[in-house]
């Protein structure tokens, strides 16, 4: 809400700056800035009494402690209730309604050019002086009004919700279809307004209009809320009464505005009436002195506390000793409880007048649950990735392309754009998309990580799991006068991969060649702990990045949630005193059988004091039968209790010959 | 007795060109072989009146020694850097890649670096929420403008409760005081949405949420820890202002904004008591234990201390300023 700077000193008799003003404000919760001859209010949505120069005079009273009551001057009216004026008022919409006739209206003139000023730069046109008047007494007292032309109205009036009209042309014109959650003003014709929000162009005042009726009314919040929204049709007035007029203001609104009337033309008779209305409690609220000072951490007395409320307009009904009873002024909606107050004087006392005390800490926490998360993350940017981040929407097209399990999406029903709905299944989308940018900067060698959920619908509800993916491109950017290029390959990445694991010790890590992926060719490896499957790595199916990426990528998908490293305290095994030994064995086996069988055979195979062996070569050139290949097996020998003699190595190497004879007709070469 | 004075001068200039040892033990012998001067000098001393004759075997003497130790060096040199080859150690290194965390993740790990010391517990909260978790439990009233499409990404869904994008992590404040025992010191960090993209707003933003509830907490005490936690992040003491506002959740509510220097105010972050109704909603006894409650925006506290500018740099992929996090 803006308002020009002279008007609200003038209104606040004040001689404050334009910026001390702002700070006032701002200090008692209403942050507004200096805009220009401005001041531009941010009213939270819970003080639509404050959307009003009476509004901000409250506060600003009650900050400056003025405790002088301010008069409105008034012309005084009488109310009628007639049922041939306003017939039924549907209650559960409308707590109170009003209508104040005037006629005759002659010689009108604009408002004042000061009132014209003060409305054009709060942002309010000027229309008509009639409508101008009313506009200022809503910016005034914070009441909205409507003005219809009297004579092109057909009394008595109806507020209710349903109507007979299907559609409804509001003021400026436009047609809008009526919903039966709509609360409206009929006359006998039909619509004439809908409730809060706007007029109707039929009963619009006209430049020839003389005779009018002013419309003053509380329409329940929570009804209006909605349908403004609905029809397109958010106004100054379905602002105020969204957040809640003040119930008791009507009459005020309407003595004040034809009291203003005077000012700008002659007219002849005044009626005004009322409808049936809902007779509002008020509100009382009991406050503990010792409770209140608990909360705050403060010592105020119950003499300052009675103080600091009145100056808002709470009246204290009772009290006894340190329990003291205030009764809620009619406009202020937002209280209901006891700490509601607890605000109230804490904001006038100062939130920053609230002494500090030091940082609290929690109880100790046995069990802390782990997560990875962060480990990985540091293991991966220590290998050389760089983190990326994403937002997490997709098109279809993405989506499916790398939905392996055809899972159902979770899909957006008011995405932002309209090409990406769907919440994403992968993060590989977007990393293929960081490459596809960055190659374009000339990075010819990438390697780039994300962390986050990815999204699926389920049967009845939406599972979001935690994913941890990477993408190595290399376009052989990383070239070196010494002519060593870094090697980025599907074994590379397996190094990486298991560096990384071993960092946040898995239990049981198994790798098995992946039998079927959408997103990874055969050269890839499911990653399992035990039985669980924890993730995946390997080359990137060209189909999945053909459009974006040419050269072949590869990548990995951890899902962290899965990894249990709970246990990850070490079991330590003694270390041998004793030296150990290593022989080659250099075999001619078949190229039929994988090398994870080889391994799994030996490591089975008793061999006596076999504490390691390695893959040191592997040949499969001139000299070797085309379906063979040929491999040097390094063993490494050690016993705990003793220094292996020659006959020791040998009778194990021949054990494992052996295995290796049997099970895979292996050749001895050398 | 003339004695040449260059002759230390002559060997130190021919020793530099040797490069084996054998030009090195040919260069050692013509300087002092038998046929060398130094040498051959002593014979011819023999002709010289005796004070004459201990003058020159002195110079002599010390001229043999000078040379002596200037070919010990050169030979300790010459075989010591036979043993390696020297390198021009200025050359480039072998290629490498630096990789970094992104800035909103080392500027969450910076709150957090503040809060778990003192012993909150992180608590993971989910992105896709339903409408209870993120608005009806946290006291915001059924027809509260957050809750219109406008604001908030909602999903198809056959269900009977409406799932949505949370918009912000308070939905973990629920979910923690329903699981937890009291008292209650936690943090969840996450990811949270909302219908808005300019310049300034992005659909996607991280935030980190603050909770305790324990027995005697006062808005002193709330005050105390974000005064604090403030000095820590930005590792000098600013002016500091807590200014009322308005969360449903909270009662009071405060908005927290920081100056500094001759700049303006800046809104970093926003607080409250936990509202009674969210306690009592949680089953807690509200007599017994209060709250409170601070929400910070990651990508705002990672733009002040950064200096980024534009908040679309976090999440656009860019390896030029993403690069630049690594140290």
């Amino acid at each position: 809400m803006k308002v020009q700077y002279a008007y609200l000193k003038g209104y606040l008799s004040t001689d404050l700056s334009q910026a001390k003003l702002s700070d006032v404000f701002t200090e008692v919760g209403f942050e507004c800035e200096v805009d220009g001859a401005m001041i531009d209010f941010d009213i939270t949505p819970n003080r639509g009494d404050a959307l009003s120069l009476r509004g901000l005079q409250r506060e600003f009273d009650a900050h400056q402690s003025r405790t002088a009551k301010r008069k409105i001057p008034v012309t005084k009216l009488k109310f009628l209730k007639d049922k041939t004026v306003i017939d039924k008022v549907d209650q559960t919409g409308c707590g109170n309604y009003h209508l104040a006739m005037i006629k005759n209206i002659e010689s009108l003139k604009n408002l004042d050019s000061k009132k014209q000023k003060f409305l054009l730069e709060a942002g309010v046109p000027l229309i008509h002086p009639l409508v101008d008047l009313g506009n200022y007494v809503m910016l005034e007292l914070g009441t909205p009004m409507h003005i219809f032309d009297l004579d092109s109205l057909q009394l008595p009036i109806n507020v209710l919700f349903k109507s007979e009209n299907k559609t409804f042309q509001a003021i400026g014109g436009d047609y809008k279809n009526l919903e039966a959650s709509t609360l409206t003003i009929q006359d006998q014709k039909g619509v004439q307004a809908i409730a809060g929000i706007i007029g109707g162009e039929k009963t619009a005042v006209l430049k020839k209009t003389t005779n009018i009726a002013i419309e003053a009314a509380f329409f329940i919040p929570h009804k209006i809320v909605n349908q403004a929204r609905k029809y397109g049709l958010a106004t100054d007035a379905s602002h105020r009464f969204e957040r809640g007029v003040d119930p008791e203001m009507q009459k005020t609104a309407l003595a004040r505005f034809i009291f203003l009337l005077k000012d700008i033309a002659h007219f002849d008779a005044i009626q005004c009436f009322e409808g049936e209305s809902t007779t509002l409690k008020p509100k009382y609220i009991n406050l503990n002195v010792q409770r209140f000072n608990n909360f705050s951490g403060l010592t105020l007395t119950s003499k300052r506390i009675k103080m600091l409320l009145e100056n808002l307009n709470f009246d204290l009904a009772a009290a006894k000793k340190d329990n003291l009873k205030f009764k809620v002024p009619s406009h202020r909606f937002d209280i209901d409880l006891e700490e509601d107050l607890y605000e109230e004087i804490l904001r006038c006392y100062g939130y920053d007048n609230i002494p500090v005390n030091s940082s609290k800490s929690g109880p100790i926490i046995s069990n802390r649950e782990f997560s990875n998360v962060a480990q990985l993350r540091s293991g991966l940017v220590f290998g050389g990735f760089q983190e990326l981040i994403h937002i997490p929407f997709v098109s279809k097209k993405t989506f499916d392309s790398l939905n392996i399990h055809s899972r159902k999406p979770a899909e957006l029903l008011n995405p932002i754009n309209e090409n990406e709905p769907m919440m994403r299944g992968s993060l590989f989308g977007s990393l293929f998309n960081a490459i596809y940018i960055n190659a374009k900067k000339n990075y010819s060698t990438i390697k780039v990580f994300e962390e986050g959920n990815v999204f699926y619908k389920n049967e009845n509800e939406f599972s979001q799991e935690s994913h941890l993916s990477g993408i190595i491109y290399d376009h052989g950017g990383l070239q070196s006068w010494s002519a060593k290029t870094p090697i980025y390959d599907f074994y590379s990445l397996k190094a990486d991969v298991l560096q990384l694991l071993k960092t946040i010790a898995v239990s049981k890590l198994k790798l098995i060649p992946t039998t079927s992926s959408k997103i990874f060719n055969s050269n890839s490896m499911d990653i399992f702990a035990g039985k669980k499957k924890i993730g995946i790595f390997g080359e990137i199916d060209l189909t999945v990045t053909q459009k974006m990426i040419k050269n072949t990528v590869f990548g990995f998908e951890l899902y962290p949630e899965e990894i249990n490293s709970n246990d990850t305290r070490v079991q330590l095994k003694p270390s041998s005193k004793f030296p150990s030994a290593s022989r080659d064995i250099n075999i001619l086996i078949s190229k039929e059988i994988k090398y994870s069988l080889i391994k799994s055979l030996l490591e089975k195979g008793r061999i006596k004091f076999l504490k390691q062996f390695i893959l040191a070569n592997t040949f499969d050139g001139a000299g070797i039968p085309d379906e063979s290949i040929s491999m040097t097996l390094r063993f490494i020998f050690q016993s705990p209790t003793k220094s292996l003699t020659e006959s020791d190595i040998n009778l194990s190497m021949n054990k494992a010959f052996q295995i290796l004879q049997k099970s895979f007709k292996a050749e001895i070469r050398s | 007795m003339q004695i040449p004075q260059d002759l230390i001068d002559t060997a130190k200039l021919k020793l530099k060109s040797v490069q084996s040892e054998a030009e090195f033990f040919q260069l050692r012998a013509q300087f002092l072989g038998k046929k060398a001067y130094v040498i051959s000098a002593f014979a011819t001393l023999k002709s010289l009146d005796p004070l004459a004759k201990v003058a020159a075997a002195k110079e002599l003497n010390i001229l043999k020694g000078s040379l002596n130790k200037i070919f010990e060096d050169a030979l300790v040199n010459l075989q010591s850097e036979d043993d390696f080859t020297v390198l021009d150690t200025t050359l480039p290194a072998d290629p490498y890649l630096v990789g970094s965390i992104h800035p909103i993740t080392k500027v969450s790990q910076r709150v957090m670096d503040y809060f778990l010391p003192l012993n909150y517990q992180v608590f993971p909260g989910d992105e896709i929420e339903t409408d209870y978790y993120n608005f009806e439990a946290l006291n915001f009233p059924e027809n509260h403008p957050a809750r219109q499409m406008h604001d908030t990404f909602y999903l198809n869904s056959n269900a009977q409760s409406q799932h949505l994008l949370r918009t912000h992590t308070s939905n973990s404040q629920i979910h923690s005081m329903l699981r937890e025992d009291l008292p209650l010191y936690m943090l969840s960090p996450g990811r949270v949405y909302r219908c808005d993209s300019d310049t300034t707003h992005l659909p996607m933003f991280t935030q980190i949420e603050g909770l305790v509830v324990d027995q005697d907490v006062t808005f002193g005490d709330l005050k105390g820890v974000i005064i604090n936690f403030l000095e820590y992040f930005f590792e000098e003491k600013p002016e500091i202002r807590f200014r009322p506002s308005y969360f449903p959740f909270t009662e009071p509510s405060a908005e927290v904004d920081i100056k500094f220097g001759n700049n303006g105010w800046l809104e970093v972050l926003g607080c409250g008591m936990v509202h009674p109704n969210v306690l009592k909603g949680c089953n807690i006894d509200t007599k017994t234990y209060r709250g409170f409650a601070f929400g910070m925006g990651i990508e705002r506290l990672a733009m002040l201390y950064y200096g980024v500018e534009d908040i679309r740099d976090f999440y656009s992929s860019n390896l030029d300023f993403l690069n630049q996090f690594s140290s």
